[in-house]
């Protein structure tokens, strides 16, 4: 059962302009950390400032949601705007079935291709020690994918409008209102992030150590994070009038 | 094929409202084995109540059962039930075959591939079974998702407008399909908002006007209902008040009424009469007849007399 839905799941996520898209952001990154590489590495912050602006600024708060937004918002949004959902509950099968595969295929597609530009852009930048570096950048990435993916999952069944929803989330609360209040940092996927990445490799990423909740209180933040907005999936799966 | 005893699906005292809006007020029915159609101009109220009975929107009021047990939540009833919505969606990258086999394997079914085999035969799609639905038309479309509504062998089927799209030869085989699932004992409950369909499928019927339950039961004796009613037919005359006396006499007028723009509004049983009887009228009185309308054939109004009565 649940190899059928992540089938179908995949299937319907794995759009060619969808991969494209993907593919893309994530090959920006890269490229400019050779373009920087290239030119500026000669610059003596130029390992703090890399790390500052292109795995946190680019990477971590920018392309990694925004591949989850299009992935996973769609795992249930593309469901009730074709209006196929009901082929799917009508099944004699838990929620969670249905839930969980969604959720895997939106992880399944981000993580190699987000895990393989994190790692290249981490080696690209640290000369010294960046095989464990490019793990550290490598698990970071994997808790947000994951997190990411239960939260717009979640949006995705809840709203017609996920994507709004998911661009004010990432951009209002975790950009803009994070720089301002630390605390929302403990309430925000791309804090877990950056206090896993620092917690995994606090010598190469010291630059970040002023912006960084506690390494566990990421662990358990995402994985909380995580548990709770996939449960809610499965209770609103469970509860809604499906069209 | 159906073990259960008593009704199918009991339907008790149910509602559905949206805001302000009540979708179905306080609809009760059983259904037994064999063909059941439910009957209602768009709008009725048809759909929210199938999907309430396959327990994909919830009660506002009341309760429904399905072989003995509740659906809403009770996802293991779907092994015994099947459902085909009255979107068309179907997942355009799969191909007939793969819909089919999906629905199969997430209903448990023990031989995917002959069962399968049976429900895609059934229908008549094998030699299309493996086209992408996408590139299906219409009709197909409807059969192949037919197909995978019934590849478990479901105890009771519901079916909301399954004839839409479809020609006139796939509809007879259709109705052929219909008749033999039903007679080999399963529940069948099928919706439609055209009379003729549900006159030729199901011997029982439902009734849905306004999302109330207008009529229920023998399909002929709804039928006789229906074709009692008095129509309404707009007459535009020379002169409209010596061509209304005369047709007031008549045995077959029901009434007169005169509408301020000078036109006829005449209730009739027998419209072949009025027809043939006012045109006489006319010549005998030398007057002059501009316009004779029939003002309420469309099916509503049908709908509404019974739902009068």
């Amino acid at each position: 059962m649940m190899w059928n839905m992540l089938n179908l799941s995949l299937r319907q996520l794995a759009g060619r302009n969808r991969l494209l898209l993907i593919f893309l952001l994530s090959a920006l990154p890269v490229v400019l950390a050779l373009i920087l590489n290239a030119f500026a590495s000669n610059d003596q912050d130029f390992n703090a400032n890399f790390i500052n602006s292109i795995i946190d600024g680019i990477i971590i708060a920018g392309i990694m949601p925004i591949v989850m937004m299009s992935l996973a918002t769609a795992s249930f949004g593309n469901e009730l705007e074709d209006r196929t959902l009901n082929v799917l509950v009508l099944k004699p099968v838990s929620r969670s079935v249905i839930v969980l595969p969604k959720l895997a295929a939106s992880i399944l597609i981000a993580t190699p291709v987000l895990l393989v530009a994190g790692a290249a852009v981490t080696l690209i930048a640290v000369e010294d020690g960046g095989a464990r570096a490019a793990l550290a950048t490598s698990g970071a990435l994997l808790a947000g994918i994951i997190v990411y993916g239960a939260v717009f999952t979640w949006a995705g069944l809840m709203s017609s409008r996920a994507l709004g929803f998911a661009l004010v989330y990432v951009f209002l609360w975790e950009g803009l209102l994070a720089t301002f209040l630390s605390g929302i940092r403990y309430l925000s996927v791309r804090g877990y992030t950056l206090g896993i990445l620092h917690g995994l490799d606090k010598q190469t990423f010291d630059s970040i150590e002023d912006r960084v909740i506690e390494f566990p209180a990421a662990l358990v933040g995402a994985a909380a994070m995580t548990v709770v907005f996939t449960l809610l999936t499965v209770r609103r799966l469970q509860r809604m009038d499906v069209p | 094929m159906s073990t259960q005893h008593g009704p199918t699906i009991d339907v008790s005292n149910v509602s559905k409202w949206f805001g302000s809006v009540v979708a179905v007020n306080d609809i009760s029915f059983q259904v037994f084995p064999g063909v059941t159609g439910l009957l209602g101009p768009n709008g009725a109220g048809k759909t929210t109540l199938l999907h309430m009975l396959a327990g994909l929107n919830k009660l506002s009021k009341g309760d429904i059962r399905v072989l003995g047990e509740p659906v809403r939540g009770n996802t293991r009833i779907y092994r015994r039930i099947g459902v085909m919505s009255e979107h068309e969606a179907v997942y355009g990258f799969f191909t007939g075959r793969e819909m089919v086999e999906f629905s199969a394997r997430m209903q448990g079914v023990k031989d995917v591939k002959a069962s399968a085999d049976w429900a895609i035969g059934t229908v008549h799609l094998t030699d299309s079974q493996h086209r992408r639905m996408g590139t299906y038309s219409r009709g197909m479309r409807q059969r192949m998702r037919l197909a995978a509504a019934i590849v478990h062998d479901p105890e009771v089927l519901i079916l909301d407008e399954p004839l839409n799209g479809t020609d006139p030869r796939q509809r007879i085989e259709f109705q052929v399909l219909m008749r033999k699932l039903g007679e080999e004992g399963r529940t069948i409950l099928i919706s439609s908002h055209i009379l003729e369909e549900v006159e030729t499928l199901a011997d029982t019927t439902l009734l849905l006007v306004s999302g109330k339950l207008a009529a229920s039961g023998d399909f002929r004796a709804i039928r006789q209902k229906l074709d009692d009613r008095p129509f309404s037919v707009r007459v535009l005359a020379e002169a409209p008040r010596s061509i209304a006396a005369a047709l007031v006499r008549l045995p077959a007028i029901d009434s007169v009424a005169m509408e301020p723009d000078g036109s006829l509004i005449v209730l009739t049983k027998d419209v072949a009469v009025l027809q043939r009887t006012i045109a006489k009228l006319a010549q005998e009185a030398k007057i002059r007849l501009y316009r004779v309308e029939p003002l309420d054939e469309s099916l509503e109004s049908v709908f509404s007399y019974v739902a009068q009565r």
